[in-house]
């Protein structure tokens, strides 16, 4: 069964951390010196989430995180299954494994993505805990 | 060992004189109207590929240079699609050879080069490349990468996609037998960093390992052989197997932060691969000494010796360049090298989790 329900609660949840992110005085200065508009795109259940750290955001956010569909060019497309996003996001999935192991697709210069990978590490923290406030399952290692 | 997989996909042939019986290998596995991809220098071993199958080849792109670029990929893929081909074949070293995978994503895809960057992006097979290596060190006749220099933005974009990988490699060490010293010299250490890079990765595996150490004899035992006696046809022989063998284990294993750093030196300095490789291959391989102390012990007893003074050893009778200022980098260009090496897809399968700071270390080291 998978983790989400509906894209509501995926919404709920991911969407919950990319904003605590946006938020976030550690995190969200880093991603805005990345200057991309990243998409990831979910299965199960379609979904999608749009971070767009290159227009400016609103006053208190460092970017702007769009829940469904925008209309926005990404520079960088990822796509995976939510099952795959809720286990990267627990910290238990290295992601150039699951690109090695096709769980994961991404679209457009692989180096910018991989520039903010040291920069996400709070998000692991974080993640477990907006999950746990939800009632959803743990990841074991 | 978090996960490990497999696969070879190219049909390897090798043989003396095997490109004379091109005409009959591409008819038993269907491709007709081919452009032939090369570089001018080595025109004359093109041809010979173009004489053995005349009826097979529709035309001839000859513009490759060394860290060929995106715009060489595109005139390739543009001229291919004029043509109408169904394969591409590629006669020369590891830049023509990525040039014509690199062809085959945008004549497949459409669009521009850059529109297909990304990992698993590319979902369906391509125009098939038939590869001819002429030197033997790059192993991309059986890899699933082509690597392409972003002219604009000065650095080297890599592409990864099992639809990369050629579906027949021909290795005919008479193709060989023409390279010069410093050609052979640097495509050999390059060889030789594709397998030891593999062999310490963090993607390695009990397949790769075997492919990884074959190659690294091979290397050892034949490089010195053909440096002395470019002639030796057997050696040549030997030599274009080890590439291949380290091709395919890195193929899967990935390479290091000596690839990460030589890419980021031949994108932003245009040094070449196989020189880049042979001036920091000692200092990576010291770098990562204590990330993989056991392996080095592997590579010890293999080598005979210390890893790193065989390579050391093996580096000083070949009259290659020895540090990064003699090949026109600069000291202050370091910084901005670094800078690429962590951005470069290979620092993320290097043996020790590295820091800005410690490559600009290494690359000082090499400088």
């Amino acid at each position: 069964m998978p983790v989400f329900a509906t894209d509501r609660e995926l919404y709920d949840t991911i969407g919950t951390l990319f904003k605590w992110g946006s938020e976030d005085p550690e995190l969200g200065p880093k991603i805005r010196e990345g200057n991309l508009v990243i998409r990831f795109v979910y299965h199960h259940p379609e979904s999608e989430i749009t971070v767009d750290a290159r227009n400016e955001p609103a006053p208190g956010s460092y970017f702007t995180v769009h829940l469904g569909p925008v209309d926005l060019k990404p520079d960088v497309t990822m796509e995976m299954e939510a099952d795959v996003a809720h286990t990267f996001w627990f910290g238990k999935l290295n992601l150039l494994t699951a690109l090695a192991r096709g769980q994961m697709r991404a679209a457009g210069p692989i180096q910018s993505i991989l520039k903010l990978l040291p920069a996400i590490k709070p998000a692991y923290k974080k993640y477990p805990e907006i999950a746990r406030e939800r009632g959803l399952p743990g990841v074991e290692a | 060992m978090e996960f490990t997989e497999f696969r070879v996909t190219t049909r390897v042939m090798a043989g003396i004189d095997l490109v004379d019986s091109l005409d009959w290998e591409l008819g038993r596995a269907g491709l007709d109207r081919g452009l032939l991809v090369t570089d001018a220098g080595i025109r004359h071993l093109a041809e010979r590929a173009r004489r053995a199958a005349p009826r097979r080849v529709v035309g001839v792109y000859d513009a490759v240079t060394p860290n060929s670029a995106v715009a060489q990929v595109e005139e390739t893929a543009r001229l291919a699609q004029e043509l109408e081909v169904g394969f591409l074949l590629a006669v020369g070293g590891g830049s023509v050879l990525d040039t014509a995978k690199a062809a085959a994503i945008v004549i497949t895809e459409g669009g521009g080069l850059l529109d297909h960057q990304g990992v698993n992006v590319l979902t369906r097979p391509l125009v098939p490349v038939v590869a001819i290596p002429t030197t033997a060190g790059t192993g991309s006749e059986v890899t699933a990468y082509a690597v392409i220099r972003d002219e604009t933005a000065r650095s080297k974009l890599t592409f990864s996609s099992e639809h990369l990988v050629p579906v027949m490699a021909i290795l005919d060490p008479t193709l060989t037998v023409g390279m010069n010293h410093e050609l052979t010299a640097s495509t050999g250490i390059d060889a030789l960093t594709h397998a030891v890079e593999a062999f310490v990765s963090t993607k390695a595996g009990p397949f790769s390992d075997a492919l990884a150490l074959a190659a690294v004899d091979g290397i050892l035992s034949h490089l010195p052989v053909v440096l002395k006696d470019g002639s030796d046809i057997g050696a040549r022989w030997q030599m274009l197997t080890a590439s291949c063998l380290a091709g395919l284990a890195f193929s899967w294993a990935m390479v290091g932060c000596v690839h990460a750093m030589s890419h980021a030196c031949g994108g932003l300095c245009e040094v070449p691969h196989g020189i880049a490789n042979a001036i920091l291959l000692p200092h990576g391989l010291e770098y990562n000494r204590v990330a993989c102390e056991e392996k080095f012990e592997v590579l010890r007893r293999r080598m005979g010796d210390d890893p790193v003074a065989v390579v050391r050893s093996l580096l000083a009778q070949l009259g290659l360049p020895m540090r990064l200022r003699d090949v026109g980098v600069r000291e202050e260009d370091l910084p901005a090298l670094a800078e690429l090496a962590m951005l470069d897809g290979s620092i993320y399968s290097n043996p020790r989790e590295a820091t800005l700071e410690e490559i600009v270390a290494v690359l000082r080291a090499a400088y």
